[in-house]
């Protein structure tokens, strides 16, 4: 009898909790951090960090790395650069590796950046097209790019040793 | 390998195509999402003139069941945790965007309210599923929150420091 109403009221529990949703809570210190960096988009979480897009009032785009538990910038030297526009932003679980879509001059490329090495290198779509979202698995061994190609979108899969 | 194998790269990149699923593969795939363990791969693809969630395994091309998306679209920003039990992604309710975790071991759809007003426009799960962050629109800015998961749902860790399911079509 007492198993039997044990068993009913954590059936009843699992139904209350499936379909009660759920009240975020905001991390109010790193939303207060996130706010000065201005205008933030295409987040990318992994491991504790947090990449993304952030546009400051004087127009400048860059690319930012956050340590969420110190809620503090990074510095990426090499990657953010005045002639370009990132676009869109991944970040493996170690923060070691940020695959970036941007635009630069007249055409949009792919480029990962390897923080210890402080060094970017192009990834060419092939055959050609125009990336323009990216996702890394955890180990930044795995990006899939979503790619404009011969009018459709695409997602390639890049396995990167 | 499912997919085409289109070439390996001077730099030793391994390229595939993710597996087409209509005639042709001449279909639109957007959005692509990885699990944490890079086994798993969500996208959108239009499905009755409707852009709608699809949730395959990376390698094999095989086709995951979704138990509550298969309604409120348009479906975008799909994000997965680390074994893929977690899948968040923004669907339609009426005039509303709404963020939702789908739980793929428990079955259960998990709605996110959002404090304020602003619409989600895009999501991140964190891969152990602690942490979300949503873009978020208002009035023509754009701002990154993050929140706490932790009080909502069970995390989803890597093997050998797990302690929940990868749900169904898990691995053996």
């Amino acid at each position: 009898m007492m198993r039997r109403l044990v068993l009913t009221a954590g059936a009843a529990l699992l139904l209350l909790s499936g379909c009660g949703g759920g009240r975020l809570r905001p991390l109010a210190g790193l939303n207060q951090q996130l706010n000065q960096l201005g205008q933030g988009r295409s987040p990318s979480l992994s491991g504790g960090w947090l990449a993304l897009i952030a546009a400051r009032g004087s127009g400048r785009v860059q690319v930012q790395l956050i340590d969420v538990k110190r809620r503090n910038p990074v510095p990426l030297p090499g990657l953010n650069r005045p002639d370009a526009l990132p676009i869109s932003v991944a970040v493996d679980q170690n923060a070691e590796r940020l695959a970036v879509v941007r635009q630069r001059e007249d055409r949009t490329e792919l480029v990962l950046y390897k923080r210890s090495l402080q060094a970017t290198q192009l990834l060419p779509m092939e055959p050609a097209g125009v990336p323009r979202q990216v996702s890394f698995s955890a180990d930044g061994r795995v990006l899939a790019v979503e790619v404009s190609r011969g009018g459709l979108w695409q997602i390639d899969l890049l396995e990167i040793p | 390998m499912a997919g085409v194998l289109l070439a390996i790269g001077g730099c030793g990149l391994r390229r595939q195509t993710a597996s087409p699923i209509g005639l042709n593969g001449a279909e639109n795939r957007e959005q692509p999402a990885l699990s944490g363990d890079g086994r798993l791969l969500a996208s959108l693809v239009e499905r009755g003139g409707r852009t709608t969630v699809l949730l395959q395994e990376r390698r094999s091309g095989k086709v995951l069941p979704l138990r509550h998306l298969r309604r409120h679209q348009p479906h975008s920003s799909p994000s997965l945790s680390w074994n893929g039990r977690y899948l968040a992604l923004l669907i339609q309710r009426g005039r509303r965007r709404e963020a939702v975790i789908e739980d793929r071991a428990s079955g259960a759809l998990q709605p996110l309210f959002l404090p304020g007003n602003a619409e989600p426009r895009r999501l991140s799960l964190a891969p152990d599923a602690r942490q979300l962050a949503v873009e978020l629109t208002s009035q023509g800015s754009t701002r990154l929150q993050l929140f706490d998961l932790s009080g909502l749902l069970e995390p989803d860790l890597a093997p050998g420091l797990r302690e929940s399911g990868g749900g169904p079509g898990g691995p053996p």
